[in-house]
């Protein structure tokens, strides 16, 4: 992403729809409409933070018919490095926000047979738009929302007036779970099914899709992972001659561009593989955080994902 | 113009159990049968004496030797068709009622496995659940690009076009939407300057 | 540039085609040096100079009106050089959305478009076309969405599905091609529907492309060159049509090169599609015979260079066996051998 190419928005509506989770409506400051998107769209949204600049990856929920706003719900994360703190604590009607353009990585299968929406608490957000393409259409979708209870069932009244007896609600406060052993064992052929949650929902539906006979074609999955802290590194770019220092609660990704180093990214949440970047040289160990990098990529430890990987070492000489 | 070596062409190897399938479908033709014994080999020395997931097509006359050795590797569920219009009828059916977690393997000649593979798309299946194994003939389904007939069992470089008479350069450009190869006329630049008619797909 | 139409234009036939001298300076030539290989030579769809091919996303030049009557010629005989595959109707909107606004924006003497919510009003001045549609209804254009609009377009349109990590050719107006065919790449994925083109699987073209085209963003556009030739200003150089044209070829002698070769351009763009997320690939032909080419001295020194060393499998691939050392006769007296400026501009 270029970030000349960002939006600046205004926050024309924030509701506090669950305990954790705030609703915010954000319309263009110039006026006009927002760019059309599809199903499964995130915007990366920049906030000016105290003395330091937040970045993070957001679903777009509302219609994507819909383009005088666009709508995300940002969860209140306990072990938040300030971004979802910020937009919760900081953010109020009439603050403006830069967002760069949509990017969509978890797009509905064109040619699925039949959709299977599966989500766990804020991985709803990227389901209710892709819902405003499915809503109508000709092929069957069904979707399962866990949450932990009925006051953290965001958005419920939006998805029970649209979606009837498609919609399938779980609450963990009285014991209800997704069956998931017989919601993928019993699947038409070419049944797509997706999921958005906690990582370990992911990968129980990953496992039990996969221990159903699910081909991998057939799963996709979405988690932004927010850039975990950790213990403060030096790291060194070979191509700009730079020493940069990264902090406990910086990522290495926000650290390299806040001194003034590129480095191209869609997602900032370890899932796109655009920030891809080469391990030069490495006394220590890689903590690889992503979601894109095999395992056996990696233990080789020559590549790392900045905007969520880290490094416990004495020296790391990247290749930027 | 490339005739050879062009990336369409689809690549096949030899058929291995999908032990990650929870459900077996096989489609066989002619010499097809021995690849996908071989399988069922394999897969019964992880599943044990029952195969009950496993379901064999197989074009065939009923008193073919095959089927013997079908039935005497413990196959529940096979079926025997005269023809492979009549195998693909039933193998259509079948799909309709068929879930996540069906893997398909389909062993015969080229021409075969594209047809059943046509229909698989219908279906969504993927890649990752479709595996084929090319045995018996080589003989090409061609599709003319001019008049959109297509002839079947080709087994010459150039052939005469079965709809418009055109003599057709057989290209190994491959449509899996058409399960067949591209064929061009060969003396469009010059006309009746044909090169010597060979058998290349045996 | 303000083009000044030539309606009675043909592409078959009589072959009543030239450029005029401005059409001459702003032609795309693709070479950049004076050899060629393929390379990903992809760059960004940026608006480039005053009056160049590439001032605006899509250009509308002198030939606009004689190349959609051309299309038209194709289709009513050839219906299936349009096709869609019915999972790609949003895809189609989005085309229709990318071309009506951009022709409307950059061509207001030409084009206009009006929108209140849905309900859209479409004119289109130099065809005489004046519609009225609900956008997302299929019922209210005369036509799909996407044959509607790239009959009004110059160029070849193909629409790409993006799933397991590729890119599906699944929709496309395929009328002015260098001889390959949707109706039968339809469905094919980027690497089977480019298997044909030699040498460049091997170098990693196709790889590094695909990679590229997936992460394609919305708003940033891009853009490459390719080029073939082509004997007669023909358009349609389709296999579908190949035993029409494909006697052209041995035509060709060392006296008429200059009037009946023509080195044909590709200006390639490609566009992320917002609804849909697909993406939508333009294949817009220049077409300029050797004779007009050599009134720029740099570009008949260069081609006659490129032709005279281009790889056997490229001279192959292009069609080019029959007549290539034609061209390269015809156009040697016009290369003493001095140095050619780098760059593509004509000096």
């Amino acid at each position: 992403m270029n970030d000349a190419q960002t939006i600046t928005v205004e926050v024309i509506g924030v509701e506090q729809v669950t305990p954790l989770i705030k609703h915010f409506k954000l319309a263009p400051a110039a006026g006009g409409s927002l760019p059309v998107f599809s199903g499964g769209s995130h915007i990366i949204v920049v906030m000016q933070g105290a003395g330091r600049v937040h970045k993070n990856p957001y679903s777009l929920l509302g219609s994507p018919l819909a383009l005088d706003t666009y709508e995300i719900g940002v969860r209140r994360m306990e072990e938040s490095r300030g971004g979802s703190h910020f937009m919760h604590d900081a953010v109020e009607v009439g603050s403006r926000l830069e967002i760069a353009h949509p990017v969509n990585l978890f797009g509905l299968d064109k040619i699925a047979r039949k959709h299977v929406l599966i989500a766990g608490g804020i991985g709803i957000t990227p389901f209710l738009a892709q819902l405003e393409d499915l809503h109508g259409g000709s092929v069957p979708y069904e979707l399962h929302y866990s949450v932990r209870s009925s006051e953290h069932a965001a958005f419920l009244q939006r998805l029970q007036r649209r979606e009837g007896e498609r919609l399938h609600v779980y609450y963990d406060s009285e014991g209800q779970t997704i069956a998931f052993e017989t919601l993928l064992a019993t699947q038409p052929l070419g049944t797509h099914v997706y999921v958005c949650g906690p990582v370990g929902m992911i990968k129980h539906v990953i496992a039990t899709a996969q221990s159903c006979g699910w081909p991998d074609s057939h799963i996709h999955w979405e988690q932004f992972s927010a850039p975990p802290v950790g213990d403060a590194f030096e790291v060194f770019l070979a191509r700009s001659k730079l020493s940069v220092h990264v902090p406990p609660d910086q990522s290495l990704l926000e650290s390299i561009e806040a001194a003034g180093v590129e480095v191209p990214y869609l997602c900032r949440g370890g899932v796109c593989g655009f920030c891809h970047t080469r391990v030069l040289e490495l006394d220590g160990e890689l903590v690889h955080n992503d979601h894109f990098l095999s395992e056996a990529d990696k233990a080789k430890a020559k590549s790392i994902m900045p905007c969520v990987s880290r490094a416990n070492c004495k020296r790391l000489v990247l290749d930027l | 113009m490339l005739i050879t070596g062009i990336k369409s062409k689809p690549v096949y190897a030899p058929l291995q159990t999908d032990t990650r399938g929870r459900y077996h479908l096989m489609l066989a033709m002619g010499a097809g049968a021995a690849p996908l014994l071989r399988v069922i080999a394999e897969m019964r020395v992880v599943a044990g004496p029952s195969l009950k997931n496993t379901r064999v097509l197989f074009v065939s006359d009923a008193a073919a030797p095959e089927v013997e050795q079908f039935k005497a590797a413990t196959v529940a569920d096979l079926q025997t068709f005269p023809s492979t219009p009549a195998l693909l009828e039933r193998f259509r059916a079948i799909l309709q009622k068929s879930l996540m977690g069906t893997r398909l393997y389909v062993a015969g000649p080229e021409s075969f496995i594209g047809l059943a593979m046509k229909i698989a798309l219908e279906f969504n299946l993927n890649k990752d659940e479709i595996r084929a194994e090319e045995c018996g003939t080589l003989a090409r389904r061609v599709y003319c690009i001019h008049c959109r007939a297509t002839t079947e069992d080709v087994r010459t470089n150039i052939v005469s076009c079965i709809g418009c008479g055109r003599w057709l350069l057989v290209r190994d450009h491959y449509s899996r939407r058409l399960a067949a190869y591209m064929g061009v006329m060969v003396d469009a630049e010059a006309p009746g300057e044909l090169p010597p008619l060979k058998e290349v797909f045996l | 540039m303000s083009a000044v139409f030539k309606p009675e234009e043909t592409f078959r036939g009589d072959f009543n085609y030239s450029n005029s001298p401005q059409a001459v300076r702003r032609f795309p030539l693709p070479f950049a040096e004076d050899n060629y290989m393929y390379s990903v030579n992809i760059e960004p769809h940026l608006p480039g100079p005053l009056g160049s091919v590439t001032e605006f996303a899509f250009d509308v030049d002198e030939h606009y009106v004689a190349e959609c009557r051309e299309r038209a010629i194709v289709l009513a005989t050839e219906p299936l050089r349009y096709q869609a595959m019915p999972h790609m109707m949003s895809s189609q909107w989005d085309c229709l959305e990318l071309i009506m606004e951009s022709l409307a924006h950059d061509y207001p003497a030409h084009f206009s478009l009006a929108k209140q919510g849905n309900r859209w009003h479409w004119i289109n001045r130099p065809l005489e076309i004046d519609q009225h549609f609900t956008f997302g209804d299929t019922a209210t254009l005369p036509r799909e969405p996407l044959d509607y609009i790239t009959r009004q377009a110059q160029g070849d349109f193909v629409v790409m599905d993006q799933r397991e990590g590729d890119l599906w050719c699944e929709a496309g107006m395929v009328t002015t091609q260098a001889d390959w065919s949707l109706d039968f790449d339809l469905g094919m994925t980027f690497k089977e529907w480019h298997g044909p083109v030699p040498l460049a699987h091997e170098l990693q073209v196709f790889d590094r492309a695909l990679k590229f085209l997936l992460n394609l963003r919305l708003g940033q556009p891009v853009r490459r060159l390719n080029w073939t030739m082509t004997i007669n200003p023909r358009l349609d150089t389709s296999p579908e049509n190949y035993p029409q044209w494909g006697t052209d070829r041995a035509a060709v002698t060392a006296q008429n090169a200059g009037d009946l070769v023509h080195l044909r351009v590709e200006l390639q763009g490609l566009w992320r599609l917002p609804r849909s997320n697909a993406v939508v690939f333009g294949i817009r032909c220049y077409l300029i015979s050797l004779r007009q080419l050599a009134t720029v001295p740099k570009w008949a020194r260069r081609v006659h260079r490129v032709l005279k060393d281009l790889h056997p499998a490229l001279v192959d691939y292009k069609g080019l066996t029959r007549y290539r050392d034609a061209a390269v006769q015809w156009l040697a007296p016009f290369d003493d051998g001095s140095p050619t400026t780098s760059g593509t501009a004509p000096e």
